[in-house]
C-alpha cells in the first residue's frame, strides 16, 4: 500500500475532530489549550500533506507549517498565561466555573 | 309700523335666546351673595317682549297671505341648506300661544320655585325651550324642524333633570332623552330618505311634491312611517309612552310648558308632513292605529294612577292621540285647533295641580281631598281645565271634538265611537282626580291647605281666562261652525258622553254610600293599568335587554379576544425572550460548539448541491 495524499488528509481531519471534541467537553482549561494544539497540528499535517504532494517545488506548505507552529507556541504562552492568571484570582481552570457572561 | 315686526318675526326665538344665556350669571357657582331670582325675572321680561313681538306680528299678518323669508345658513355643492321661515297667522299665533305659555309658566315658577337655587338653569332652560319651539314654528323645513326637535331632546334632558341629586330625576331624565331619541333617530332615516325622492325639505314644496308624486308603495310606507317615529317618540305615545311618565319628576312649571306645548311639537311636525304620510295608506292606517292605541290606554291608565302629575301625564299622551287620529283622517284644521284648545287646557289642570302639590306636599291622589272649600281657585281652575279639554258644549274643547266628530262620523264610524270612549274615560279620569283631590272628607295630608300665594295663583287664574275666551276666540276667528250645519246626532253623543264619564266619576268619589278606595273588577286588571301597561318591565324584557345583553357580548369580545390576541403576540414575544436567553450559557465551549454547529450547517448548505450529485453517481 502506497501512501496517498487522501490518509493524510483523513488522518489530518480525524486529528481535528478529536481536538474539537476535546476542546468543546475538556472541563480543565489546560486540556482546552491542549486540543488546539492537537488542532494546530492537524491543520500543520494538512498543510504538509498538500505541500509534498501537490507542491513539492515550491513547498510553500512547509513555510506556512513554520508559521504555524511559531504562532501555536505564541499561543499557548499567551494561553496558559491567562490560564494562570485566572486561576489567580478564582481558584480553579474549571471551564463551567467561567460563566460570568451567562444570561 | 307693524310690517316692520312682522318682518322681523324671526327675532321671536332670539328673544328667548338671550334670556337664556342672560339668566346664566346668576348661577350660583358666579353670582353667590344675590340669589338667583334676576335670572327669573330677565327670562320674563324677554318672554314677554317676544309675545309682545308676536302679537304685533299678529295684527300685520291679520287676513294676509302668509310670507316667506329665507336665511341663508350653509351651501355645499348640490346642497343648500338654508332656513326657510314662514310668517303667516298660524305660526304667528303658535308663537304666541308658546310664548304666552311660558311668561304664565315663569310667573308660576316663580312663586313655585321660591325655596330653590336653582333659578339660574331652569330658566335658561325653559328659555331654551321656549326659543326652540318658536323656531319650530316658524320654520318651514323638515330638516331644521328635525334639528329643532334634536335640541329639544337635550333640552328635556336637562330640564327633568333639574334636581339630579334625586335618583328617579337620573333614570327619568335618562329614558326622557333615550326614548326621544330614538324616535328622533328614525324621524333623521325619514328626512334623509325623503331627499332623493322630493328634492327638497321644504314643507310646502314637500306637500307640493307629495299631490303629484306615484311612489313605489313600499317606498312610501317606509318613509311614512320612518317620518311617524318622530312624532310618536316627541308626542309620548305608544310604544314610545314611559319617558312622559318618568318626565313628571322634574318640578312642575316645566310641567305645565311640558304637557302643554313641548308635545305638542311632534305634532306640529306631524302635521305639517301630513301630505306625505297620506301617500301610502299603511303610514295612515299607522298613525291612526297608534293614535287610537294610546288615547284609550292612556285615559284607562290615567283612571288607574295615583299620582296626581301622571293622572294627568297620561291624559297627554291620549289627547294627543286624539291629534294623532286627527291627522291620520287628514284634518289638519281639527288636529290644530285640537292643540290650541288641549294647551291652554292642560296647562291650566296642571298649574291648578301644581299649585295645590306645593303646599300640599303630597303627590298621592289619595292622601288628599276636601280641598274646594279652602281652595277655590285652585277648585275652579281645575274644573275649567277639565271642562276645556273634554266636550263641555260651551268651552274650546267642545268645538275641537265636534269637528274631529263630524267629519269621522260618516267616514269612519269606528273612529268616532272610539273618541266618544276616549271622551267618556277622559272625563271620568279628570273628575275622579277632582273628586279625589277637591271632594270627599280632608285626609291628614290636606287637613291644613292655604291657597298659594299670589305668583302661582295669578297666572292659574289669567290661564283660566284666556281658557274660558278660547270659544269666544275661535267666534271671533270664525272658526266655529254654524249652528245649522252642526250635525245634532255628534254633539249629543259627545255631551251625552262626557256627562257618562264625568257622572260616573262624580257619583263613584263624591258620594259617601261607595266604600274608597274603589275596587275595579280584578285586582290583576287594576294593577295592570296601574302600573301603565307593566310598559317598563316589557322595555327592561326586550330592547334594554337585548341591547344590554350585546353590549355585553361585545365587550367582552373586544376585552378577551381582540385585546387578547394582541396581548398574545407581545406575551409571545416576551416569553420567547425570557426562555431563548438561555442559549447564552456563559459557557465558552458552548460558543464554540455554537460557532461550530453554524459552520457545518452552512457547508452542508454550500455543498448540498455536490451532495446530492453524489447521492446520484452513487445511485447510478
Amino acid at each position: 500500500m502506497e501512501l496517498q495524499l487522501q490518509y493524510f488528509l483523513l488522518l489530518a481531519a480525524a486529528l481535528f475532530c478529536l481536538g474539537i471534541y476535546g476542546l468543546i467537553t475538556s472541563r480543565n482549561a489546560v486540556r482546552v489549550l491542549m486540543s488546539i494544539e492537537l488542532l494546530l497540528n492537524a491543520v500543520n499535517l494538512n498543510l504538509m500533506g498538500f505541500s509534498n504532494f501537490i507542491d513539492p517545488i515550491g513547498i510553500k506548505g512547509q513555510v506556512f507549517t513554520v508559521f504555524v507552529i511559531t504562532v501555536a507556541a505564541a499561543e499557548a504562552a499567551v494561553g496558559l498565561a491567562i490560564v494562570l492568571s485566572i486561576y489567580r484570582n478564582r481558584d480553579t481552570i474549571d471551564m463551567e466555573q467561567f460563566n460570568l457572561l451567562k444570561w | 309700523m307693524t310690517q316692520f315686526f312682522l318682518d322681523s318675526a324671526w327675532l321671536i326665538p332670539c328673544y328667548a335666546l338671550l334670556g337664556a344665556i342672560l339668566a346664566v350669571p346668576w348661577s350660583p357657582a358666579i353670582i353667590n351673595r344675590t340669589g338667583p331670582r334676576p335670572a327669573g325675572y330677565i327670562n320674563m321680561l324677554m318672554t314677554f317682549i317676544a309675545f309682545l313681538h308676536g302679537l304685533l306680528a299678529l295684527l300685520a299678518i291679520w287676513n294676509q297671505p302668509a310670507q316667506s323669508v329665507v336665511i341663508p345658513w350653509l351651501q355645499v355643492v348640490d346642497l343648500d341648506l338654508s332656513i326657510p321661515v314662514e310668517m303667516s297667522a298660524v305660526t304667528i299665533g303658535a308663537t304666541m300661544v308658546i310664548t304666552g305659555l311660558n311668561f304664565l309658566a315663569q310667573i308660576h315658577a316663580i312663586g313655585y320655585l321660591e325655596t330653590d337655587w336653582g333659578w339660574a338653569r331652569f330658566y335658561s332652560l325653559l328659555a331654551l325651550f321656549e326659543a326652540g319651539m318658536c323656531a319650530l314654528v316658524l320654520c318651514n323645513s323638515l330638516f331644521f324642524s328635525y334639528i329643532i326637535l334634536e335640541i329639544l331632546t337635550l333640552g328635556t334632558y336637562l330640564l327633568v333633570g333639574f334636581w339630579f341629586n334625586q335618583s328617579l330625576v337620573v333614570t327619568g331624565a335618562r329614558d326622557a332623552f333615550l326614548t326621544k331619541r330614538v324616535g328622533d333617530l328614525v324621524l333623521l332615516m325619514g328626512v334623509i330618505g325623503i331627499y332623493p325622492l322630493s328634492k327638497t325639505w321644504n314643507f310646502s314644496e314637500l306637500a307640493d311634491w307629495a299631490s303629484t308624486v306615484n311612489l313605489d308603495p313600499k317606498v312610501a310606507a317606509l318613509v311614512g312611517l320612518a317620518l311617524l317615529a318622530g312624532p310618536m317618540g316627541k308626542c309620548a305615545q305608544v310604544p314610545l309612552h314611559l319617558w312622559l311618565d318618568e318626565a313628571m319628576e322634574g318640578p312642575v312649571p316645566s310641567t305645565i310648558l311640558r304637557n302643554a306645548v313641548v308635545v305638542c311639537t311632534g305634532a306640529w311636525v306631524l302635521i305639517k308632513l301630513q301630505p306625505v304620510i297620506a301617500i301610502s295608506p299603511v303610514a295612515v292606517s299607522a298613525v291612526i292605529l297608534i293614535g287610537a292605541v294610546t288615547a284609550v290606554g292612556g285615559t284607562m291608565v290615567a283612571i288607574a294612577q295615583i299620582d296626581i302629575k301622571r293622572t294627568l301625564s297620561y291624559l297627554v299622551s291620549a289627547y294627543l292621540g286624539l291629534v294623532f287620529i286627527a291627522v291620520g283622517t287628514g284634518q289638519i284644521q281639527t288636529a290644530l285647533l285640537l292643540l290650541l284648545t288641549y294647551a291652554a287646557a292642560m296647562g291650566l289642570l296642571v298649574m291648578s295641580t301644581g299649585t295645590v302639590i306645593w303646599n300640599s306636599i303630597t303627590q298621592d291622589v289619595t292622601q288628599l281631598g276636601g280641598l274646594w272649600a279652602k281652595r277655590p281657585a285652585c277648585g275652579l281652575s281645575y274644573l275649567v281645565g277639565a271642562a276645556g279639554l273634554i266636550a263641555v258644549p260651551p268651552l274650546g274643547g267642545f268645538w275641537a271634538f265636534l269637528q274631529l266628530g263630524d267629519s269621522l262620523f260618516t267616514s269612519h264610524p269606528k273612529l268616532f265611537a272610539l273618541v266618544l270612549v276616549v271622551n267618556a274615560l277622559a272625563a271620568f279620569s279628570l273628575l275622579r282626580v277632582f273628586g279625589l283631590v277637591f271632594g270627599g272628607q280632608a285626609k291628614q295630608m290636606a287637613q291644613r291647605s292655604p291657597e298659594a300665594h299670589w305668583p302661582m295663583v295669578f297666572p292659574m287664574i289669567l290661564l283660566m281666562g284666556f281658557t274660558l275666551h278660547v270659544p269666544l276666540l275661535l267666534a271671533t276667528w270664525n272658526l266655529l261652525p254654524e249652528w245649522v250645519s252642526v250635525n245634532p246626532t255628534v254633539a249629543a253623543s259627545l255631551m251625552l258622553s262626557s256627562a257618562i264619564g264625568g257622572g260616573a266619576a262624580v257619583y263613584l268619589y263624591l258620594s259617601s254610600q261607595v266604600e274608597k278606595p274603589i275596587r275595579f273588577g280584578s285586582k290583576d286588571l287594576q294593577d295592570f293599568f296601574a302600573y301603565d301597561l307593566y310598559t317598563q318591565k316589557l322595555y327592561r324584557g326586550t330592547v334594554v335587554f337585548l341591547v344590554d345583553l350585546i353590549s355585553r357580548t361585545i365587550s367582552w369580545v373586544d376585552r378577551y379576544i381582540v385585546d387578547g390576541l394582541a396581548n398574545l403576540v407581545a406575551f409571545m414575544t416576551m416569553f420567547s425572550g425570557q426562555s431563548l436567553k438561555y442559549n447564552v450559557s456563559g459557557q465558552t465551549q458552548f460558543y464554540a460548539l455554537t460557532i461550530l454547529l453554524g459552520v457545518a450547517l452552512f457547508g452542508f448548505l454550500l455543498s448540498l448541491p455536490i451532495l446530492s450529485r453524489l447521492s446520484l453517481i452513487i445511485g447510478s
